[in-house]
């Protein structure tokens, strides 16, 4: 009898030890919460005017846009082409960022004191030092930040959409109204809607959700997997590079355009916008030696990061009035880029986009 | 030589005991376990790994960025990292083989030689049993792990130099932060090789063949890298023991970054306790 | 190596102090089935303190599994053990200390001498206070005479010298009871004598000695008490003494006239047959004083009586037979 006692015992701690594991793999189901009830308007002004507090979190990118892999997008192009990607940020609440992403080779940490921005790759031991340079920080951080993210889509998106606050929800543990944008009817898009998490007590984005037409999971979710509010260590936002790194100062305009580049998917100088709203399309132009044909590379033969091989296996053929070209379709948008380097993008059926090359 | 006064008087019956001393039976079994060829020799090679490592790369350098395997590249000119990738190196497959060794030996192992039989007529409770197994595996992990991660770190100072280490964000740490880093990792993966041995273990009280310990245990490590891989098991993955073994390279960021750390450390604790546990109830009710 | 002697009478019969009067060992309806097959079955023992008992039966009778429920290593399907006094296997840590045993051979590890091997098993022994392991392990050691070969690898050791750790491992401390199952297996015949020699000095201690075998002259030399297993079931048990006895004793008797002899005893109903020019009459229900009255009565002469007993093998025989 002592014995099957035992091993009755011991059976609890099995079924203990297999719940824990269990809970490893369920998400955690948090209750949504009581909030007061807020009108949109207000739910809306309150983000737009709210003040970024300090604050250190982990953001989850889950990516289903079904982009294909671009050559030549940089980080951030590997960034919007995988599935799932997690990256570490912290600001102080005033000037000062710092965010780091971990590689399968190392790690690239952003540290933007204020005045200087720092971008540290330990699979090179490089170090790129961009001085005075308050936008580019910006723009390394708001593919990323689902707070700047959403604060942007928001901006471009309140006039053309009907805003909603679809009760509440909750993020890595915070209490959060859930704000909902629905293109007006006219609005020529792939989107159903955008919903975005607002954090309940600071009013700062936690989460946002890009749903397409016919999907029932969201194209895009960026959000924050934890945060945590308050003073961070002054010591995260310095950066003194490490003594045998290879340090190279950027001069602050000179590669505007490269970095631009690595934003969207080819993006050209000076990149144009017509139509508003929700179905915005942006022209740019990128190089016409990007979509040569491959016979024409000079090395010979196909290359992977030759532009032109990705869409012809990627891209449907289109030809026009305005051209020849390939259309990429995504879930959530389109893109035709033309064989003399002319891109144009949104996120809209791919009529829209021919419409605004005869236009062009 | 005569038989009858050759014995042992026994002090009086008020001293009669159920059970020896534990501090006695278990400097026993870590006797046996420490004296057995095969666990010195296991030791020793996982000793000289990092050395090794260290070595070829002294002579030949890194590879180029980007190539090689993960924390390789940033290993040139960083002793911080080289015990850390040891550890790396060796968790995915040479420590889990020679914790699962040891584990096989500590019951299977005893029930196939007929010691087992011996402890249990002397007698050792058989949940003590148990306990005092886990701390023979125990033991030979602390050594492994403690034992790479010193050769590592030693090797790392040597062929590198020990002024300032720089860890994965591009901070700079001096040497007392630094070990405490590699002490970190460590920690980590015996914890990760405890819950190895645990599962070990507990295979270990179902047969009396060594070698179906090993084979489960190794095989049980590559299932789960395999499934890994499928996407349709995605949800399962965090299931998986394996599932956070890279991020023990985490702790060579600054500030470390602690997530799947510490998800980790949770999953190994589940594993041990199913672990030992298993090993108890299979223990308890074992016909020997 | 001389055994002792003299204490021999004072030992048995004065067994060592204790609540000795219940036995060493008593077991009731104790069964034990793997699956569908029954291994033993219905196994009421019971032996006496101070008894060496010899658990007879062919390979494969189930002795070595009823050792195995005796001493906790097995849990019985259903019936109850008392080992000592004690309730097996839920009290094993109160009874254990005081057995000794050696079941289905010496285990040990190969890459350790004979020295460390029993010093690993000493420090599980409870009955071990602090420095007395290392004396024991010396001194186990020298009783089974293995103290020159102490420090070779045990891997080197010999078949018999193997057996003799084991023996050494049953022996570190004094104990109450002492089981050795199969003890002479793979040993030469002065290794069996050697045995045999332990055994005795064991008995004459007092201590109760439970030798399980297939070789019946093995128990016929050494035992004091005998049961006998076939098929999983206790076929018989008893004092070796009047198991022989019950085994048929028979009386011949050399007569003048077998004929008549013979008819006389079956007038009177008393089993008998002619053999060797003799007559051999069964003792069943008889005394022997009574047949021979009674041949005399009826005429007979008779010129000798020689009362005669079974053998063990005799009796072994019979028994198993019956029973299949």
């Amino acid at each position: 009898m002592r014995r099957k006692n035992i091993a009755l015992t011991a059976s609890a701690g099995i079924a203990a030890g297999a719940l824990g594991l269990t809970s490893l793999a369920l998400p955690a189901g948090a209750q949504d919460p009581n909030l007061p009830r807020t009108t949109p308007e207000g739910l809306v002004s309150s983000v737009l005017d709210a003040e970024a507090p300090a604050m250190a979190g982990t953001v989850t990118v889950d990516n289903d846009l079904g982009l294909p892999a671009l050559p030549g997008t940089g980080d951030s192009g590997e960034f919007l082409s995988a599935g799932e990607q997690s990256l570490r940020v912290w600001s102080d609440g005033q000037r000062a960022h710092r965010m780091s992403v971990q590689k399968d080779n190392g790690e690239i940490t952003v540290v933007d004191d204020g005045d200087t921005v720092w971008k540290w790759d330990s699979s090179e031991r490089t170090v790129v030092e961009h001085p005075d340079v308050r936008q580019r920080a910006e723009a390394e951080g708001s593919g990323a930040d689902p707070a700047e993210l959403s604060r942007h889509i928001v901006g471009k998106l309140r006039d053309s959409s009907s805003v909603t606050v679809d009760g509440t929800t909750s993020v890595a543990g915070r209490d959060a109204y859930e704000l909902v944008l629905t293109p007006k009817p006219g609005e020529r898009t792939k989107l159903r809607e955008v919903r975005i998490a607002v954090d309940a007590e600071h009013r700062i984005p936690l989460r946002v959700e890009v749903e397409a037409n016919g999907s029932a999971e969201p194209a895009l979710r960026a959000g924050f997997s934890r945060i945590d509010f308050g003073s961070q260590d002054p010591g995260l936002f310095r950066f003194t590079p490490p003594d045998d790194a290879r340090v190279r100062t950027e001069d602050p305009h000179g590669d505007a355009e490269r970095h631009g580049r690595a934003q969207q998917d080819a993006e050209g100088p000076e990149p144009r916008t017509t139509g508003e709203g929700w179905d915005t399309v942006v022209t740019a132009r990128i190089p016409a030696e990007a979509v040569r044909g491959a016979q024409e590379d000079s090395r010979g033969g196909k290359s992977e990061r030759n532009l032109r091989a990705v869409l012809e296996r990627s891209g449907d053929p289109v030809n026009g009035s305005w051209g020849h070209g390939w259309a990429v379709d995504t879930s959530v948008g389109s893109a035709v880029i033309t064989s003399d380097g002319r891109v144009v993008t949104g996120a809209v059926p791919r009529q829209v986009l021919i419409e605004a090359l005869k236009e062009a | 030589m005569n038989g009858m006064t050759s014995r042992v008087e026994l002090p009086s019956g008020t001293r009669r005991r159920e059970s020896a001393p534990l501090g006695r039976v278990i400097r026993a079994e870590l006797g046996w376990v420490l004296r057995r060829p095969r666990n010195l020799l296991a030791l020793l090679g996982l000793t000289a790994l990092p050395v090794l490592i260290g070595t070829v790369i002294a002579l030949t350098g890194t590879p180029a960025a980007g190539s090689g395997p993960r924390l390789l590249s940033a290993m040139a000119g960083n002793g911080l990292v080289l015990p850390v990738f040891s550890l790396m190196m060796t968790q995915n497959l040479l420590l889990p083989l020679v914790t699962a060794m040891v584990a096989a030996d500590a019951l299977a192992g005893e029930s196939a030689s007929g010691t087992l039989r011996g402890l249990l007529l002397a007698p050792v409770g058989r949940v003590r049993l148990v306990a005092v197994k886990a701390v023979g595996v125990l033991t030979v992990v602390v050594l492994a792990v403690g034992l790479i991660a010193l050769s590592g770190a030693l090797t790392g100072l040597v062929v590198v130099g020990g002024d300032g280490f720089v860890t994965l964000s591009g901070t700079t740490l001096s040497l007392g932060p630094a070990l405490g880093r590699v002490a970190l990792a460590a920690g980590w993966c015996a914890v990760q090789m405890a819950a190895v041995g645990a599962v070990a273990l507990a295979v270990s009280a179902m047969t009396d063949h060594p070698l179906v310990v090993m084979a489960v245990a190794v095989g049980g490590l590559i299932v789960f890298g395999v499934l890994e891989a499928l996407p349709a098991l995605e949800w399962l993955k965090p299931v998986f023991l394996t599932a956070d073994w890279y991020s023990i390279g985490d702790v060579l960021s600054d500030p470390i970054r602690s997530e799947d750390l510490l998800t980790g450390l949770w999953r190994a604790g589940c594993y041990v306790l199913v672990g030992m546990s298993a090993a108890t109830a299979l223990m308890a009710t074992k016909d020997t | 190596m001389s055994g002792s002697t003299g204490t021999a009478e004072a030992g048995a019969s004065a067994p060592a102090s204790g609540p000795e009067r219940e036995p060493a060992l008593r077991t009731s309806s104790l069964r034990k089935t793997y699956g569908r097959t029954v291994a033993v079955s219905d196994v009421d023992l019971s032996v006496p303190r101070g008894a060496v008992l010899g658990v007879l039966g062919p390979n494969g009778s189930g002795k070595t599994t009823t050792i195995r429920m005796l001493l906790g290593l097995t849990e019985p399907s259903s019936g109850s053990v008392e080992l000592l006094g004690h309730r097996i296997p839920e009290h094993t840590g109160r009874a254990l200390p005081l057995v000794g045993a050696l079941v289905e051979g010496p285990g040990f590890h190969p890459f350790l001498s004979g020295r460390r091997n029993l010093a690993r098993c000493a420090a599980m022994e409870p009955a071990l206070f602090g420095a007395d392991t290392g004396t024991a392990v010396g001194q186990a050691l020298e009783r089974v005479g293995l103290a020159e070969a102490a420090d070779r690898k045990y891997r080197s050791y010999s078949l018999g010298m193997k057996q003799r750790l084991g023996l050494a491992a049953a022996l570190l401390v004094p104990r109450e009871l002492v089981v050795l199952d199969e003890p002479t297996n793979g040993l030469d015949p002065a290794g069996t004598r050697e045995i045999r020699r332990i055994v005795a000095e064991l008995h004459a201690g007092g201590t109760t000695v439970l030798v399980s075998s297939h070789l019946l002259s093995e128990v016929e030399a050494t035992c004091t008490h005998a049961a006998v297993l076939q098929h999983g079931s206790l076929i018989a048990q008893g004092e070796l003494n009047s198991l022989l006895e019950s085994g048929g004793p028979h009386l011949l008797v050399s007569v003048a006239d077998r004929e008549a002899g013979l008819e006389a005893l079956r007038d009177s109903g008393v089993p008998a047959r002619a053999e060797n020019g003799a007559l051999r009459v069964e003792l069943s229900d008889r005394d022997a004083p009574e047949v021979i009255a009674g041949l005399v009565r009826a005429g007979v002469d008779v010129y000798e009586a020689r009362r005669e007993r079974a053998g063990l093998e005799e009796i072994f025989a019979r028994l198993t037979e019956e029973e299949s």
